[in-house]
């Protein structure tokens, strides 16, 4: 036994040994000098120094002393604010969709993580510092996503994981789900399907889990494991509270539905994606504590969202739902404080309400709020500096932070930054924009047709 | 489909007399007076190595020769051990496409679909006399690790022994060696890509672990315990599970390779990178965690600068950056053996015909002829586990070795004999066997001008044109479809020997496919099989070639 230990100890050494190889990623010390601090926990300050000690933001006051060996960065006459969150995000993914089996809770976007993409940089360029790669929304209950911090040029994915963040999961309703179902002759056809789904993957957990406890508990040495399955092991999770649940849904009806399949499951944790039609419910929503993460006025692309309202975030907002406003897009990642700003034309949001919905609240929608979401002391030093109020239509981000390290500044905004660069590949085939522009919710979903791929269609 | 084991002529039986006359005499040869590179660094001059009854039996300065052995004269002659691939088809054919079955349940496929099909043995697929060992044995090999066509889990490689032979048996030299697999998914069905994949490999391991627990428990005491399930699949991977038998992993980039070590590490197997061609960042991780690694014999081909008299800066810099990671494929060899990381080559992306180019390629940026030796040789052999048998000139390994006119490395180097399992091969001056079936090499007048192709999917014929032309003496190639979309450059066009290979990149819906078309051509004829290596699937083309208009 000793000698077992012995061995444990040993492997366990070499793992830690191994894993503190492996992260790589910097962490800043910083003075960022005389900006306007917008804090979101504690109002507008004004003239204020914001000091970054090892990746933390360690002060937060008028003339601070310049530590030695710190930077400073004068902020004269600009505007300091949390980094932005997107709670719902498709780019540095690989892949997005394991869309072959309506259940895939088993595979996890932390495997797919594409460092190398270069919408990366283009969201820090936007003053995004954190985002939610989620998995695509072809099946009911989809794969996990990966909380990131946007490390630019650092390649190892792991490099890129927001350490500690709480595992979330993507789940989707409605028309994407029951559209590959449809494709693959498969259940779900329907909206009843899609719930009876729900239900039976959570049934088939409890009973996992039972079956697993048992053998736990069973002394007898003949006991035999039951078979292992990585799926149910995942949605034992989500009923024990581990996984956060994103869940793509846009109708009223479906949002309501699965708040009630959650609550005869004992499920607490859930945030609506897209939840278009969310406006209708939120009362409901309030009441049973989910969040929801919305467009700010984007909707009418499909039948089952065309129905919405630019005031969705707003009518959220004051029925005290968490909200958050997202961008599942390369092109909008970059300009979230714009979509943020909507909400002040469409419902009156106060400044502190509006840049709440891309910093604390999707903070809260993570889990992470006690790491970022807002300028603290004690909390990760991921900042965004603007030349201009975010909520105006003429700010532009100049410098982001993550972790107290400069990742992005206009000042010094290299025009090629790839990465990795393919030796073989053409000059003329270089283009600003590539396949980040397209929405990647449903990428992957389709059964594949050999006579389109060689057709270029 | 398998030739009867009473035809079987193997050279050592020799107690028949042989009615084709073509068994040799002796197996005993002695080669005399020629400079012997018994290992990387380790050369003995006018000296003579004697090669008996498949293995070598002295090497030196002061060997005596049997009265018996074939000698051959070694003067301006120099030998060396024969070279070792770390990871290759070679000598497996692809099997026929498994068809989509009928109603088809994409989310739990039958398991030869999904790709997951780690019990099969790649001797199943290999054919004695596929072209691919003749080619890969010409370019110096005697070894291969030969692994399976296949998905995500295709089954175990093999080491062959590249020789002459008519059964696959006589080949294999070690069977069940290791598992392999690789990010391909299953068209259309779970797991279709590498978020499946990833989850589906860590499903199978720690089930195989329980399930191998059990069966241990059951064979030492089975009494009133339920019975074990029979499941090859996961009996596959007990010696994996138990670390006998490594995990090769086909992974080229950079981004496959660290999600081959997130597998590792998460689970604990014995992992090989096989293949990687985007390595020059890993060398502090593949050191930590004592991954072993076959390097690809595939180089990037050198891009060419516009010659635009008027480019603007951002081309010239674009061209910059692309020739500065042009740089980084070929100088990372040398970064990787200074960082302390021992590899070997895998040929699985390249033909023979292109070896020897790159292993110069490779010494002009930074390694050392000894450095590209111990690769080819006593590296592959120490991470196949066979550097007691092979690798090196010494006495009582294996009778695999390459004798060369002129010194290997040098530009016009011929490979004279090679010798495999201690059987001799003799090639003439031009580097073709006596016995081959090729008829000199080819010229690209054969194929310069307009050929019409057509080939045939599930879904209907698909025609074109495929039009070969010269550009200051490179040989160019675009492909022209009929329906209208755009034209498809070609690349790594290589024409040989009537072998006319290349590659050219289709876009499935932003995703860029890569179609490789390998075929040859007989006159006017290009027979030819197209495969799309992330689907795993191939299909035949045939082209004609059209005459030029008056």
């Amino acid at each position: 036994m000793k000698k077992l230990m012995n061995h444990f100890f040993i492997a366990t050494l070499i793992m830690m040994t191994a894993l503190s190889v492996q992260a790589q990623q910097k962490k800043g010390d910083v003075l960022i000098k005389n900006g306007t601090v917008l804090t979101i926990t504690n109002g507008t300050l004004e003239a204020t120094d914001v000091l970054v000690r090892n990746g933390k933001i360690d002060r937060i006051g008028k003339n601070l002393k310049t530590p030695k060996g710190v930077t400073e960065v004068d902020a004269t006459g600009k505007f300091v604010m949390p980094g932005i969150i997107d709670a719902h995000s498709h780019i540095a993914g690989t892949s997005i969709n394991e869309g072959t089996s309506q259940v895939t809770a088993e595979v996890t976007m932390k495997d797919v993580v594409n460092p190398y993409d270069v919408s990366i940089y283009r969201a820090l360029a936007g003053g995004v510092t954190t985002i939610n790669l989620m998995h695509g929304s072809a099946n009911v209950i989809g794969g996990q996503n990966a909380t990131l911090k946007l490390r630019w040029g650092l390649t190892n994915p792991e490099d890129l994981f927001f350490e500690g963040a709480p595992q979330t999961i993507k789940f989707a309703l409605g028309e994407n789900p029951t559209r590959g179902g449809r494709a693959r002759g498969i259940q779900p056809q329907s909206r009843m399907g899609v719930e009876a789904m729900l239900r039976n993957s959570f049934n088939d957990a409890l009973k996992y889990r039972e079956a697993w406890d048992a053998y736990r508990a069973d002394k007898n040495p003949k006991k035999v494991a039951p078979e292992y399955s990585l799926r149910m092991e995942t949605l034992v999770r989500i009923l024990e509270g581990d996984i956060l649940v994103h869940c793509h849904s846009y109708r009223a009806d479906e949002i309501y539905m699965l708040m009630k399949v959650f609550a005869d499951f004992g499920i607490e944790k859930l945030t609506f994606q897209h939840a278009n039609e969310a406006y209708k419910v939120a009362p409901e929503l309030a009441e049973f504590g989910a969040s929801a993460s919305v467009f700010a006025d984007w909707w009418a692309y499909k039948l089952e969202v065309y129905y919405s309202t630019a005031y969705n975030a707003a009518i959220l907002t004051k029925n005290g739902v968490n909200t958050s406003i997202n961008s599942d897009s390369g092109e909008l990642i970059r300009h979230l404080f714009h979509e943020a700003a909507k909400t002040q034309k469409y419902g009156d949001l106060s400044d502190n309400e509006a840049l709440a919905l891309i910093t604390l609240n999707p903070a809260k929608q993570l889990g992470i709020d006690n790491r970022v979401g807002s300028i603290e002391k004690g909390k990760d030093a991921d900042i965004a500096i603007f030349d201009n109020h975010p909520l105006s239509i003429y700010a532009i981000p100049q410098m982001t932070f993550v972790d107290g390290v400069k990742y992005f500044d206009i000042e010094n905004d290299e025009a090629d930054q790839r990465l990795m660069v393919d030796p073989e590949s053409t000059i003329e085939n270089v283009q600003i924009f590539e396949a980040d522009q397209q929405h990647r919710c449903m990428e992957g979903a389709d059964v594949v047709n050999l006579f389109d791929l060689l057709n270029n269609k | 489909m398998f030739v009867l084991p009473v035809l079987v002529l193997s050279a050592n039986a020799n107690a028949q007399s042989d009615p084709t006359g073509e068994s040799p005499a002796t197996r005993t040869y002695a080669i005399t007076n020629a400079t012997i590179v018994q290992a990387p660094g380790k050369v003995l001059e006018e000296a003579t190595i004697v090669i008996s009854e498949g293995l070598i039996t002295s090497v030196g300065k002061n060997v005596s020769v049997p009265a018996y052995a074939e000698i051959i004269d070694g003067t301006d002659m120099y030998v060396y051990a024969a070279f070792i691939d770390g990871m290759s088809y070679t000598g497996a054919k692809r099997p026929e496409q498994m068809e989509r079955p009928n109603n088809l349940f994409t989310p739990d496929p039958p398991n030869d679909y999904a790709g997951i099909t780690p019990e099969i043995q790649v001797i199943e697929q290999v054919e004695a006399d596929e072209s691919s060992i003749e080619s890969l044995r010409k370019a110096g090999f005697a070894i291969s690790h030969t692994v399976p066509y296949g998905r995500m889990l295709p089954g175990s490689g093999a080491l062959l022994l590249l020789k002459e032979a008519t059964h696959p048996d006589e080949i294999a030299f070690k069977n069940n060696v290791s598992m392999y697999t690789q990010f391909v998914g299953a068209p259309g069905a779970y797991p279709g890509n590498t978020l499946g994949i990833m989850a589906k490999f860590r499903n199978l391991y720690t089930n195989a672990e329980y399930s191998r627990n059990h069966a241990l428990s059951y064979q030492k005491d089975p009494a009133g315990m339920a019975r074990p399930a029979r499941d090859r699949t996961l009996e596959a991977f007990y010696p994996v599970v138990a670390k006998e038998k490594p995990v090769f992993y086909n992974a080229s980039t950079a981004l496959t390779a660290r999600r081959a070590m997130r597998l590792q590490r998460d689970l604990g197997f014995n992992l090989v990178l096989g293949n990687l061609q985007q390595g020059w960042e890993l060398a502090d991780e593949i050191k930590n965690t004592n991954t072993k690694v076959f390097m690809s014999l595939e180089l990037p081909k050198e891009p060419k600068e516009s010659k635009d008299k008027d480019k603007s800066d951002e081309v010239k810099q674009l061209e910059e950056r692309r020739a500065e990671f042009y740089k980084k494929y070929l100088t990372q060899f040398a970064d990787l053996k200074n960082a302390g990381i021992t590899y070997g080559f895998s040929t699985i992306d390249i033909r023979g015909n292109d070896v020897k180019k790159n292993l110069q390629t490779l010494i002009e940026n930074g390694l050392t002829e000894d450095d590209v030796l111990a690769a080819l040789t006593t590296n592959a052999a120490s991470i196949l586990g066979i550097d007691k048998v092979a690798g090196t000139l010494e006495k009582g390994k294996l009778g695999n070795l390459i004798v060369t006119k002129g010194a290997y490395f040098d530009d016009d180097s011929q490979i004279k004999y090679s010798f495999v399992d201690g059987d001799k091969l003799e090639y003439d001056t031009k580097g073709k066997a006596k016995k081959g079936e090729n008829n000199g090499t080819s010229t690209y007048s054969d194929i310069i001008g307009s050929w019409a192709y057509a080939f045939t999917t599930p879904q209907g014929e698909e025609t074109g044109k495929m039009v070969f032309s010269l550009s200051e003496g490179i040989l160019e190639g675009v492909m022209i479809s009929d329906s209208g979309s755009p034209d498809n450059d070609m690349f790594n066009l290589s024409y040989l020997n009537n072998e006319l290979s290349f590659d050219f990149n289709v876009d499935a819906g932003g995703q860029s496919l890569n179609i490789v078309v390998v075929g040859t051509v007989t006159g006017d004829e290009y027979e030819a099989e197209a495969s799309i290596a992330a689907f795993d699937m191939s299909f035949p083309i045939l082209a004609t070639k059209e005459a030029p208009e008056q």
